[in-house]
């Protein structure tokens, strides 16, 4: 599949005056900034879910949907910088700094695999596929480093549970994130930056 | 949905099917052992203490990465307290099966369940 030239999207509205990169490069900062709060907000009120109760260790993994929103729309490293400032502020904000080491794991995991099938899959995954993947690899990903720190690979036998609860979230978190791409895709300049 | 994503479905089911699998063939291999049972609690890698099944008590791990009070109860072991946040290790209920485990991450507490001949029978025989 291949994308028109930058250029030929920008609507003379966005580009009058302003053909800089400094341009675009503020407008990701911004972008990501406020993605990152959403994020935020999100894994706040994903701590108030009892998924816990019925999956110890499971999460909706809302946070999810913004990560998968910016690597649809941004660059791999814009993403990256996401999880960053997801994991660093979610760990001092909820004061869970023990699980810090868990959820960059995790998140760096279920990045790799959600960033690969997005980019070389090109165009043959949906969402709902892509994140499915991305909260089975996150839990894979803290299982891993649970495994380093405990020193012992037994805790793998939670992965069945583990990975049932994020099969049905990814599930959710895909369906979220299809719908908030098709949204954001109607306004200008998110479309400019998906092919800038 | 695509194309694609029945291939990742289909992976992902047989990862599932497989890991579910591994888990209840352990589950069935613990529930025709009937020897006595140990609960071994390592902190942080270390050995801290090995406790059989049957003799109903209290234990309180304290060590500096943390508190949690396990309780020996009915054959098997269960978390009730611990001064981590996130309460895990109580939410994981009781365990009774050879290989089962609880982990308490933050505390770097791991309880579990092994067998009379279980890998490294380092059982300490006198507890009190």
């Amino acid at each position: 599949m291949s994308y028109p030239e930058p250029q030929d999207r920008v609507s003379d509205r966005y580009q009058a005056g302003i053909g800089s990169r400094g341009y675009y490069d503020l407008r990701r900062v911004v972008i990501i900034a406020i993605f990152a709060a959403i994020t935020i907000v999100l894994g706040l009120i994903e701590a108030m879910i009892p998924l816990q109760l019925a999956v110890p260790g499971a999460k909706l993994g809302l946070g999810n949907i913004m990560v998968l929103t910016c690597l649809y729309f941004l660059r791999a490293r814009d993403a990256l910088t996401l999880i960053a400032l997801k994991t660093v502020l979610t760990a001092l904000i909820l004061g869970t700094f023990s699980s810090f080491l868990f959820s960059i794991a995790g998140s760096l995991l279920s990045f790799l695999f959600m960033y690969g099938l997005l980019r070389i899959g090109s165009g043959r995954f949906s969402m709902i596929g892509i994140s499915l993947v991305g909260g089975v690899t996150h839990n894979i990903g803290q299982l891993g480093a649970a495994t380093i720190v405990l020193g012992t690979a037994k805790i793998f036998y939670y992965l069945p549970f583990l990975m049932a609860a994020g099969i049905v979230t990814g599930i959710f978190v895909g369906l979220a994130a299809r719908y908030l791409i098709q949204r954001l895709e109607r306004i200008p300049a998110f479309e400019e930056l998906r092919y800038s | 949905m695509k194309r694609g994503d029945i291939w990742l479905i289909a992976i992902v089911l047989i990862t599932l099917g497989i890991t579910s699998w591994m888990m209840f063939q352990q589950r069935a291999a613990s529930d025709s052992y009937d020897g006595v049972k140990y609960a071994r609690i390592t902190v942080d890698r270390n050995h801290y203490r090995t406790v059989r099944l049957d003799e109903e008590q209290t234990i309180e791990i304290r060590t500096n990465h943390g508190y949690n009070l396990l309780q020996v109860k009915d054959g098997g072991v269960r978390m009730i307290e611990g001064d981590c946040r996130d309460d895990l290790c109580v939410l994981m209920g009781f365990k009774d099966r050879i290989g089962d485990t609880i982990v308490c991450l933050p505390n770097r507490v791991l309880v579990e369940i092994i067998g009379e001949h279980g890998e490294e029978a380092d059982v300490d025989a006198v507890v009190s």
